[in-house]
């Protein structure tokens, strides 16, 4: 069953603030619930579909339901793949209501590791019951140090520079000043990132994503229905996951899963990564982007770094702006999830709907992508295809 | 009575007891699939790979190499790392107690299991250099052990239950705290009475901290208190079994005490005197028995730090030695026989390190520069960091006044109120509360500056400029301990400066370090660098000699 054509984005809603002091996570999700059906023009009593992670709170997709209010659902789905989770829910949901399970299919992301003084973990997961744990390091490492690892590795095997990984950095922090929202909007210099301290060599402070509270919902619909709505439509063209992990000792770090779930929704959506106008990539740190370039098709193996270099994330500049709301590097990363935020610029422009300075001029097609858990050893990619109608 | 609950029972994995027993005996086990012949890290009860559950269990070579890693901040060297294991296995690990500054891809790595915070083996990797460094210190240890057991030999273990510390200032009240950890019955003598209230309090609230950490009962705290007695009058010496004098720096001063302890503790009694400076001969010359006088070099706060300088006079005799050094184990220290010299092993290779960086920062670099060099080169804690916590400007000002001789920064940063942690700011400023050094413009200028009025015109430095003229220093003057027989052996320097002064086992000690640089090219380096910067850096005669002949320090010895 293909979901090409099948579903439409009919609304979406990212919460403003990016320091949650007394509101609850479970507020968060109503508020980003009901600026999503606001946006769409749909009420709670539409919604007929729930898809949440571990960031729900409680009982997750129970406590939700009954705290938002949601009373006809007939669906419920809560994947949890680290940050990757919603662009899984995107297409789960597009499946369910293309065999007809669901109408309307919200999809809600919300957590504030800043205000709860949380750290580096995601949600509702406890390491300490993993089940190589008691095989595994004997000191916590948090992810900085698996991605650090993917970056020298890279530079080892295909010369990639630390210049070029600041670039990367560089290029979102010209996207974040038009973005009021953002959470470090200065415009960086090259130079302002390689001056930034190493926290895990070779990558910089620079190199990591804002930590931030706050969250995103997104909303999902038959054609019909999407099409009675007066908002610009965005249709989904295609969509793909895939699972990577350290194989019993056999782990291939220099090619992410993002290899073949991106490979997946290119095939569902009939079009190649040329054909793709903007992208929202996942950049938890800036290794990660260079890494799904790659792996995603829109440069050679090994040219990431180059690609990022010549300017090519840049709107205006390049030939694929990456993250024009600032991204995760500069923007918003809520509960230490991007997959979220990933969308809704993505759905931004597929719209033309992003900040005028940085609105790509040909929309039709747009591409959001996450990687959820480690690349450097469990990690799940997702890959969203979407198209302007 | 109500019973107590029962913990929930957690098992992770079914597999970790077995691997934990072959961690035990250093073997790294992988599970062993006895149908498709692969192995699998970590274990399970079925093959991940054809889901059989035939299944054995084969024993690793814990060699393999890196295939990535990073590195964290912190005192301990713990580089995050994908292994490849020999056996065709990559695995994210940890390379850790070594050298993670200079790994590298591709570099060698061995099998060192760690016990996580709940006391169980995990797995993690360390290098073939830092293997052979623990290996040498092991034997550098041992040789210190030996000679305390050859001066024992043949004389009953001496009986000391009370000691009397003289001396009532910072080093005998940390002296005083040690002894009484250690159980003994402690009589401190001060002729200042007021000097006392200070003295119990403070030894009352270290034993507190350790109640309040839970590392002492609340009973054993009371009794280590009840222990100790203080008193004005020298003939209580009479009570004492070893006296330990901790008065200030003055050889006049330390004389006349010597005059007194020798006339009032009953004969036959050791006395130690706790100089870091003075010369042991003159003080024991003030008493009638001379070889009954030795140094017992305590280092500051002397009731934590390790090591322990046992100075020898040239009438100390070995019955001495042996009291003195075996004292030092009961008080927890690893006690080193050094010889009667200023400075005596450890200062002595400090004062070379420390003068090269305060010249280096008159020459144009900058305390965070040389920090971070030695602290990629292993050491925990930078040179002014260390100074600005154990306010060490303010002693070296104090002394070098005393002396009558200047230092234009360490003058300028005592005028301008930078006296370190203490008063938040002295080579780095401190936020309020916190110990995180911070770069500090005011002190930049405050050292460009002292530049300045030197005539000197500032020069960026290399890093490893800046290695060279810390380590090698301290090297050639280890090679002058030796010469002059103020260090028995070479390992006997490594060893207090491991104990003493932080060097990494991982890296042996000063001595071991030269030996891995070779020791020809530590002549090239210091002959180039007293061309470059003068004769300070003369290479000393024995490491001449050794260049000349291919020699090591350290491999002929502690065999």
């Amino acid at each position: 069953m293909t979901i090409k054509d099948q579903a439409y984005v009919a609304g979406i809603y990212e919460h403003p603030t990016r320091r949650a002091d007394g509101i609850s996570t479970a507020q968060l999700h109503a508020d980003v619930a009901l600026g999503a059906l606001a946006d769409a023009g749909l009420s709670l009593a539409d919604v007929d579909g729930y898809f949440c992670g571990a960031d729900a709170p409680g009982l997750g997709g129970f406590s939700m339901a009954e705290y938002l209010g949601l009373t006809n659902l007939r669906y419920m789905d809560t994947t949890e793949t680290g940050g990757s989770s919603y662009l899984l829910h995107v297409s789960h949901a597009a499946r369910a209501i293309a065999s007809g399970q669901c109408n309307v299919a919200l999809i809600t992301m919300a957590d504030r590791p800043l205000a709860a003084n949380a750290g580096p973990v995601l949600a509702g997961v406890d390491m300490s019951l993993v089940p190589e744990r008691e095989f595994a390091s004997p000191v916590p490492l948090p992810p900085v140090f698996g991605y650090a690892q993917i970056a020298r590795r890279h530079m080892h095997d295909f010369g990639t520079t630390p210049e070029q990984l600041a670039w990367v950095k560089v290029a979102a922090s010209h996207h974040a000043q038009h973005n009021p929202h953002a959470k470090l909007r200065e415009v960086l210099s090259l130079q302002d990132v390689m001056d930034s301290p190493l926290v895990a060599d070779p990558l910089r402070r620079a190199d990591c994503c804002v930590v931030t509270d706050g969250g995103g919902a997104l909303i999902l619909t038959r054609p019909e229905i999407a099409k009675s709505l007066n908002r610009p439509r965005v249709k989904l063209a295609g969509a793909g996951e895939a699972m990577k992990h350290n194989a019993a000792g056999r782990m291939q770090p220099m090619h992410s899963a993002g290899v073949h779930s991106a490979a997946r929704a290119f095939a569902e959506a009939g079009v190649t990564p040329a054909d793709i106008r903007y992208a929202s990539l996942y950049d938890s740190f800036t290794i990660t982007v260079i890494m799904q370039l790659e792996d995603i098709g829109f440069c050679e193996k090994g040219q990431g770094g180059r690609f990022a270099a010549d300017g090519n994330l840049i709107s205006g500049v390049g030939k694929l702006p990456f993250n024009t709301d600032g991204g995760g590097l500069c923007s918003n990363h809520p509960g230490n999830k991007g997959g979220m935020t990933k969308l809704m610029e993505a759905v931004r422009q597929c719209r033309g709907e992003a900040h005028p300075a940085v609105q790509v001029p040909d929309h039709s097609l747009v591409l959001a992508h996450g990687t959820g858990g480690l690349m450097s050893s469990q990690h799940m990619a997702g890959t969203v295809i979407l198209e302007a109608e | 009575m109500r019973e107590k609950p029962k913990a929930p029972e957690t098992l992770i994995s079914a597999e970790a007891q077995a691997f934990a027993e072959a961690a035990r005996r250093g073997v790294l086990v992988l599970r062993e699939c006895l149908d498709c012949g692969d192995v699998h890290h970590y274990p399970r009860a079925h093959c991940p790979l054809c889901a059989s559950r035939n299944l054995g269990w084969r024993e690793a070579s814990g060699q393999g190499r890196v295939y990535s890693f990073t590195r964290m901040a912190g005192r301990r060297a713990v580089a995050p790392a994908m292994i490849d294991l020999d056996e065709g296995l990559r695995l994210n690990s940890v390379v850790l107690d070594a050298d993670v500054h200079q790994l590298a891809i591709d570099d060698a790595v061995t099998v060192r299991f760690q016990p996580d915070p709940q006391g169980q083996l995990r797995l993690a990797f360390t290098t073939p250099g830092a293997e052979a460094a623990r290996a040498y210190s092991a034997r550098a240890f041992a040789a210190v052990d030996a000679d305390r057991e050859g001066f024992a030999a043949g004389s009953a273990p001496a009986e000391v239950t009370t000691v009397a510390v003289v001396g009532a200032g910072n080093m005998g009240i940390g002296i005083a705290t040690a002894f009484l950890k250690a159980g003994f019955a402690v009589l401190l003598l001060d002729q200042n009475a007021d000097a006392f209230d200070r003295a119990r309090a403070r030894i009352a609230e270290t034993f507190d901290r350790d109640v309040q950490r839970g590392r002492l009962g609340a009973d054993a705290a009371a009794a280590r208190m009840a222990a100790l007695e203080t008193a004005t009058d020298m003939t209580r010496l009479a009570d004492a079994d070893l006296v330990v004098e901790a008065v200030w720096e003055d050889m006049a001063l330390k004389q006349q005490v010597f005059a007194d302890l020798d006339r009032h503790a009953r004969p036959g009694v050791c006395l130690c005197t706790n100089t870091s400076t003075l010369d042991i001969d003159a003080i024991a010359a003030a008493t009638g028995r001379p070889d009954r006088v030795v140094g017992l070099h305590f280092f500051n706060p002397a009731h934590v730090m390790k090591l322990l300088e046992v100075v020898r006079g040239k009438a100390t005799s070995d019955q001495t030695l042996a009291l003195a050094t075996q004292v030092g184990m009961r008080l927890g220290k690893v006690p080193v026989v050094v010889g009667n010299a200023h400075g005596f092993v450890g200062n002595r290779l400090m004062i070379a390190r420390e003068q090269e960086a305060g010249r280096m920062l008159l020459e144009g670099a900058l305390p965070a520069q040389i920090d971070a060099v030695l602290t990629r080169f292993g050491m925990p804690m930078g040179t002014f960091e260390m100074q600005d916590m154990a306010g060490g400007i303010e002693l070296s000002y104090r002394a070098r006044q005393a002396r009558g001789e200047k230092s234009p920064v360490i003058d300028r940063l005592f005028a301008a109120g930078r006296l370190g942690q203490k008063t938040g700011k002295g080579y780095y400023r401190y936020e309020p509360g916190k110990q995180r050094p911070l770069n500090d413009p005011e002190a930049t200028a405050i050292i460009e500056a002292a530049s300045a009025a030197e005539g000197i015109t500032r020069r960026a430095i290399s890093d490893a400029e800046i290695e060279d003229r810390l380590i090698l220093p301290m090297i050639n003057e280890g090679a002058k301990l030796l010469a002059e027989g103020i260090a028995t052996r070479a390992g006997d320097i490594d060893v207090v400066w491991q104990t003493g002064f932080g060097w990494p086992e991982w890296k042996g000690g000063p001595m071991y370090h030269a030996d891995r640089l070779g020791v020809a090219e530590v002549h090239r380096r210091l002959t180039a660098l007293a061309e470059a910067h003068g004769a300070r850096f003369t290479p000393a005669p024995l490491l001449a000699e050794k260049a000349a002949q291919g020699a090591t320090f350290t491999d002929s010895e502690s065999a």
